[in-house]
């Protein structure tokens, strides 16, 4: 990329022209390709493409000639592809010839290559009772792709390992079978292949590619639905492959029958093999993955701290490690040891509390209903002890909770001068030190306000 | 000299300012910043994909400005999306191919999700850019749960990486910076006046630093300094 003297030089001298926005928006996510009097440029899709075709175009070709004054100068070209990057998960981008007009690529050959994660094999998956049905079917699949159970359906929540266990057997078969041709892709992409192939009339080479692979692995199959010309394909290409005893690997967020806007046909052949389960994980098996993630970064987890979080932390084992990697951070950048208070600390940013918008109007009504007082007299000029307590309190409250200055707190109260904030917040802080009773609905209220 | 040529440079630097991290004034958001630096340069002890997230003003584009600039000094394609600003176009297009950069920004992600085809768009997004070996950034006003994406799969993505809550700055941090920001225009920011612009305005950065543009022209037009009864008077014009 250091090549790119030209551009560089020209993206340096527009800075001063553009925003940092428009550079960062428009103009760095151009990849360029300079040879003799010619500088393409390459956008990354259509939409950039035609915002920086017609907005910036004048700009850079000044620019540039401005920078290479020589006769004739330098022309620019605008296209839409992208350079080659090393790590080849992505053996799917070959560059495209930039044109005047975009152009598309047709589906690409692959190689041998395949994009499955490293990290997903058997060995690194934690089994638990949970999964140990969906393990078990996907280790005698691996042993036996294409006869043993085939397509192989697993199914179940946003991420519990069904990923996972699918790139576990395209692993285990590539080291059985080095030259077999794994191909793994989630639903949406084979949509957009689909309709690129369609645009471009390469229709047949997209079949060829799906149908020569040894085993097809497509994530979240419910992404078909309603998309009936890419069913219809998938449809043909499933019973190319079912025929071939090539392997086919489905996952979906739900039983097949259950999805909804999918053909019956590709349903009940979806059942054809076998279809199984992964249940979200028990505390167990949450604390077991927790232990073995941070075994692998190389990071000491205690176990209290693993157990706390694997209560906190439910939903699933990607919010799971998500939460896992935060802890992390923190310890790596603070160069602290991870203990319980540490977690806590660290996780409060994940976990939904405080996060909510908070209102002025909010806050009153808030606490306009927990004395029971309408909110009419929180604004009102009102000042018996019990509507003036909770007005002060809301006061405080959203002196602690918004942003807003204490004059626009005060305009929101019925139009009061902003030293009755002050004074009110005052108030509060002292009653809340002696008074337990008052200490706690605060409390209460902050809570109400912030969860 | 023109008023309008002499301002040409200091809203240059002011500019260049908020989008580097020499710029950024941590407050209590250090270790966000520091996540947010060694992704930014793809160091290998950090993470791929980061979520920022709280109210506007605390810094969460700042970070993200900064990281794409970092990136593309690397001699990196990087990208930077303000969702807000393109919820209007079609989803697909706007992501499409994205992954052809090494660092994508995706900004505001709150003023889309939920938004007819957008739930459905980032996510695919997210699975390329995960493929593809990207690294990613994340901004919104809200943690993932917050978000009420109608597409668990979604929430879960966003979810992939640590999440850091951005921390308002205390009204110390926004004096210092108001100061700061000041000084870059050549004006002089007495405390007395920061003290005043915090009681009686916002207490928000990014409206105080709207002001601080406002006034810094009306300052020029003028020819006055920052003072009380000036602000004052600034703050009563509509």
């Amino acid at each position: 990329m250091s090549a790119n003297t030209l551009w560089t030089a020209c993206l340096d001298r527009l800075q001063g022209k553009v925003s940092e926005q428009q550079l960062n928006t428009w103009l760095r996510p151009l990849h360029a390709e300079e040879s003799e009097g010619t500088l393409r440029l390459l956008a990354p899709n259509q939409f950039v493409f035609e915002h920086v075709r017609d907005h910036l175009l004048n700009a850079i070709e000044g620019t540039v000639n401005e920078l290479q004054p020589a006769e004739g100068g330098c022309q620019v070209r605008l296209g839409i592809g992208g350079a080659e990057w090393p790590q080849e998960a992505v053996a799917s981008r070959r560059e495209r010839p930039a044109a005047a007009e975009p152009r598309r690529a047709t589906p690409r050959p692959q190689g041998p290559v395949s994009n499955l994660n490293p990290a997903f094999t058997f060995d690194t998956f934690v089994e638990g009772k949970s999964n140990q049905l969906a393990r078990a079917a996907s280790l005698q699949v691996a042993e036996n792709p294409g006869v043993a159970y085939n397509p192989l359906f697993i199914y179940g929540g946003v991420g519990l390992g069904k990923t996972h266990l699918m790139h576990a057997i395209g692993h285990s078969i590539l080291a059985r079978h080095p030259e077999g041709r794994i191909i793994y892709l989630h639903s949406e992409r084979f949509v957009a292949d689909m309709i690129k192939a369609l645009q471009h009339n390469a229709i047949d080479e997209f079949k060829q590619h799906y149908r020569s692979a040894d085993a097809l692995l497509i994530d979240d199959i419910q992404f078909f639905a309603g998309k009936e010309r890419s069913q219809e394909e998938f449809f043909h290409t499933f019973n190319a492959l079912l025929e071939g005893q090539q392997q086919i690997i489905l996952t979906s967020d739900r039983y097949p029958k259950e999805v909804e806007g999918l053909e019956e046909r590709l349903k009940s052949r979806f059942g054809w093999g076998l279809t199984i389960a992964i249940e979200p994980p028990e505390l167990e098996t949450r604390v077991a993955i927790l232990q073995r993630k941070a075994e692998q970064a190389g990071i000491e987890l205690p176990s209290e701290v693993a157990f706390f979080m694997g209560k906190r932390i439910r939903s699933n084992i990607r919010e799971l490690e998500g939460s896992l990697r935060r802890v992390i951070a923190n310890a790596h950048f603070t160069g602290k040891p991870i203990t319980l208070d540490f977690a806590k600390d660290a996780l409060r940013d994940l976990l939904a509390v405080q996060n909510k918008l908070i209102t002025l109007e909010n806050i009153q009504k808030t606490v306009a209903d927990y004395y029971r007082v309408k909110v009419a007299d929180l604004l009102s000029t009102r000042r018996s002890r019990s509507i003036a307590r909770p007005r002060q309190i809301a006061m405080a409250l959203a002196k602690e909770l918004t942003q807003h200055s204490l004059p626009e707190i005060g305009q929101a109260f019925g139009g009061r001068d902003h030293t009755t904030v002050l004074h009110a917040c005052r108030k509060i802080a002292e009653l809340r030190e002696a008074d337990a009773s008052l200490d706690e609905d605060y409390s209460n209220l902050l809570r109400t306000l912030s969860s | 000299m023109s008023a309008a040529h002499q301002r040409q440079l200091p809203l240059d630097l002011r500019l260049r300012d908020t989008s580097r991290f020499a710029g950024f004034y941590p407050g209590g958001n250090r270790l966000a910043r520091d996540a947010v630096a060694a992704l930014a340069v793809g160091s290998a002890r950090t993470e791929p994909q980061i979520l920022l997230h709280g109210p506007a003003g605390v810094g969460k584009t700042h970070l993200l400005q900064a990281a794409c600039h970092q990136g593309h000094e690397r001699g990196e394609p990087v990208a930077y999306l303000p969702l807000a600003e393109l919820a209007a176009a079609p989803p697909l297009a706007v992501l499409d191919g994205l992954e052809r950069a090494r660092l994508v920004a995706l900004d505001d992600l709150d003023a889309v999700i939920g938004k007819g085809d957008w739930d459905e768009a980032l996510f695919g997004l997210l699975n390329r850019l995960r493929d593809a070996g990207c690294r990613v950034l994340l901004a919104a006003v809200a943690a993932p749960d917050g978000l009420a994406s109608p597409l668990p799969d979604l929430t879960s993505r966003l979810a992939w990486g640590p999440v850091f809550r951005m921390q308002a700055p205390e009204e110390d941090d926004l004096k210092r910076i108001l100061a700061q920001r000041a000084a870059l225009r050549g004006l002089e920011l007495p405390e007395s006046v920061a003290d005043y612009l915090l009681r009686h305005y916002r207490r928000d950065l990014v409206a105080l630093l709207q002001l601080l543009d406002r006034l810094d022209l009306a300052a020029l037009a003028e020819q006055r300094r920052l003072t009380i009864p000036f602000v004052r008077d600034q703050l009563a014009r509509p």
